[in-house]
């Protein structure tokens, strides 16, 4: 698991460690909402959360807006409806 | 009583380059609270991985040359040779003697806290650097640039070089494909070949040098190849690197045919990018991949907040970023802002011969459709060609109908000091006549200055 602190939306402390699962799960119901096939969903959601991870690996602490923005822009490249959804979801994580 | 802050600095400087470290030290010469923040090493890519070692390379190179070819002048210098180790001890002591590189102890002793780690922003007063979180009134933001891998197959697979890692190399490599002839490409290019390297430039571009008027890169991609043995592949993209053995294979397409070539090593010099990757977004700072969008103060979207150097994508050199860092900070400490004067800011190529040009050049002129005269001395006409036996190369001097010297280009051994004097110029408005009749030494290469500035009197 990466060792990387998020700090909350609206600066709530203390920050919590950064946990792939959650990001992940809030991507693939990004994905699902927009009627994507379940196996679909499940390896972009995948593949999403890989490139966050990658970005996540260079810094110790960032905010939960930093990972969804990162996440909607790799979103973005894959599934472009479901990044609009995921981007203007106010509670991902 | 003086109001206790509500931060713990003043003023935080991210990165301690030429863009930041003069800011730095001036704010903490003026008695405010200052930290800076180094994610690499201290005093930045200039001392430490680029300029520096770069020209003291370069020297060391250009004298081997000129004694290797010292025949002409009845010189015996069959024997010559190097040893790339001293020579890498020697980069090495002109990298520690600048006192910039690696100088954390210099902030230290100007009261300045400094810190290692990425600075990343978590609100627009609050930094986190390796989980220590910072806050300041105001910040700097000067964390320079970097090379930007190309997008060519293979590459991700083979351990390519950039110009800051080809100066570490033990040895020159036996030979080198330079993706980008820009002004780096061409310097490293240029040492490399002298130390026995067999060096290829691939340019996209029609010509080397492509930011610089044509002729300058047709006179180099002549003399590189005449006296250095370099090729230059114009008009050329390299489509794929594969591992070869030892070295690496790259094929290239070059006006429609597809090449390709052997090489020991391969070095990324295609661009540099501003280091942008800092939470940018949760200070509402707005950025492009091009750089931060900043003021004519250097003041970017959020007020507290200015940025300087590279980071800002406009010319990357170290003498523009110490400008910027002085007229940010000046604006940061005093209610009347100030802006950065480019218009006599030099860019120089430092080959030999070296390439220096102030103002606009002819191509510039050309696109802003004004109406200029140009005129052009060749080196080879003044006396100091004769005596150093030397003829490439020329003064060129863009002025406006009324004779104000708006631009200037030479190519010239002494180019990056030649310049200073034309800088002065269209600083200040000068006239082509008065340049032309103001003495010039005899037997100096600024004789081609007074001819060409004559030419438009």
């Amino acid at each position: 698991m990466l060792a990387v602190d998020v700090v909350k939306r609206g600066g709530e402390r203390p920050s919590e460690s950064f946990e792939r699962i959650k990001l992940e799960r809030s991507i693939r119901a990004a994905l699902l909402s927009v009627r994507t096939p379940d196996g679909q969903a499940e390896d972009t959601a995948r593949r999403v959360t890989d490139i966050v991870e990658q970005w996540l690996a260079e810094h110790s602490e960032v905010t939960s807006y930093d990972i969804r923005l990162r996440a909607s822009g790799a979103l973005e490249q894959l599934h472009p409806d479901a990044a609009y959804l995921y981007k203007h979801h106010k509670v991902i994580m | 009583m003086a109001k206790k802050s509500l931060f713990d600095y003043d003023l935080i400087v991210i990165g301690s380059g030429a863009g930041g470290s003069a800011a730095a030290t001036i704010a903490a010469r003026e008695g405010r609270k200052v930290a800076i923040i180094e994610s690499d090493t201290f005093g930045g890519d200039s001392p430490n991985w680029s300029d520096i070692p770069q020209s003291a390379l370069s020297h060391a190179a250009h004298l081997y040359y000129e004694a290797r070819h010292g025949a002409r002048f009845g010189l015996r210098t069959l024997t010559i040779g190097y040893n790339y180790p001293s020579l890498r001890a020697w980069k090495n002591i002109a990298i520690e003697r600048t006192g910039t590189a690696n100088n954390r102890k210099f902030y230290e002793s100007h009261g300045i806290d400094a810190y290692v780690g990425h600075a990343h922003f978590l609100s627009p007063n609050e930094i986190s650097v390796n989980r220590r979180h910072l806050s300041a009134t105001s910040y700097l933001i000067a964390t320079g640039s970097h090379w930007e891998t190309p997008s060519i197959p293979g590459l991700a697979d083979v351990e390519y070089l950039t110009p800051r890692t080809l100066l570490e190399e033990l040895r020159p490599p036996k030979s080198l494909y330079v993706v980008g002839g820009g002004t780096v490409g061409v310097e490293i290019a240029e040492i490399m070949a002298i130390f026995g390297t067999k060096v290829y430039i691939a340019e996209a571009a029609g010509r080397i040098l492509p930011e610089e008027d044509e002729e300058i890169g047709q006179l180099m991609e002549r003399y590189l190849q005449e006296r250095r043995g370099i090729t230059s592949l114009t008009q050329t993209r390299t489509t794929a690197v594969v591992k070869d053995g030892l070295g690496v294979r790259i094929t290239y397409s070059r006006g429609g045919v597809e090449k390709s070539v052997r090489v020991d090593k391969v070095v990324i010099a295609t661009e540099r990018v501003p280091s942008v990757d800092l939470g940018l977004e949760n200070a509402s700072v707005e950025y492009t991949p091009a750089g931060i969008t900043v003021n004519d103060a250097l003041q970017t979207t959020a007020h507290h907040i200015y940025a300087a150097g590279d980071v800002l994508g406009k010319a990357r050199s170290t003498h523009t970023a110490l400008l910027e860092s002085r007229v940010a900070v000046h604006n940061i400490l005093h209610k009347k802002a100030t802006s950065p004067d480019y218009t006599a800011t030099p860019r120089i190529t430092f080959t030999s011969p070296a390439i220096a040009t102030v103002g606009l050049n002819e191509d510039d002129c050309l696109r802003r459709d004004l109406k200029v005269d140009v005129a052009l001395a060749p080196l080879n006409i003044v006396a100091r060609s004769n005596t150093s036996d030397f003829r490439d190369g020329f003064v060129k001097i863009v002025a406006d109908k009324k004779g104000i010297i708006l631009g200037a280009t030479i190519v010239a051994p002494d180019a990056a000091e030649m310049i200073g004097e034309l800088a002065l110029a269209v600083k200040y408005g000068l006239t082509a006549n008065q340049v032309a009749t103001t003495p010039h030494a005899f037997l100096s290469w600024s004789e081609a200055i007074r001819v060409a500035a004559g030419k438009l009197a």
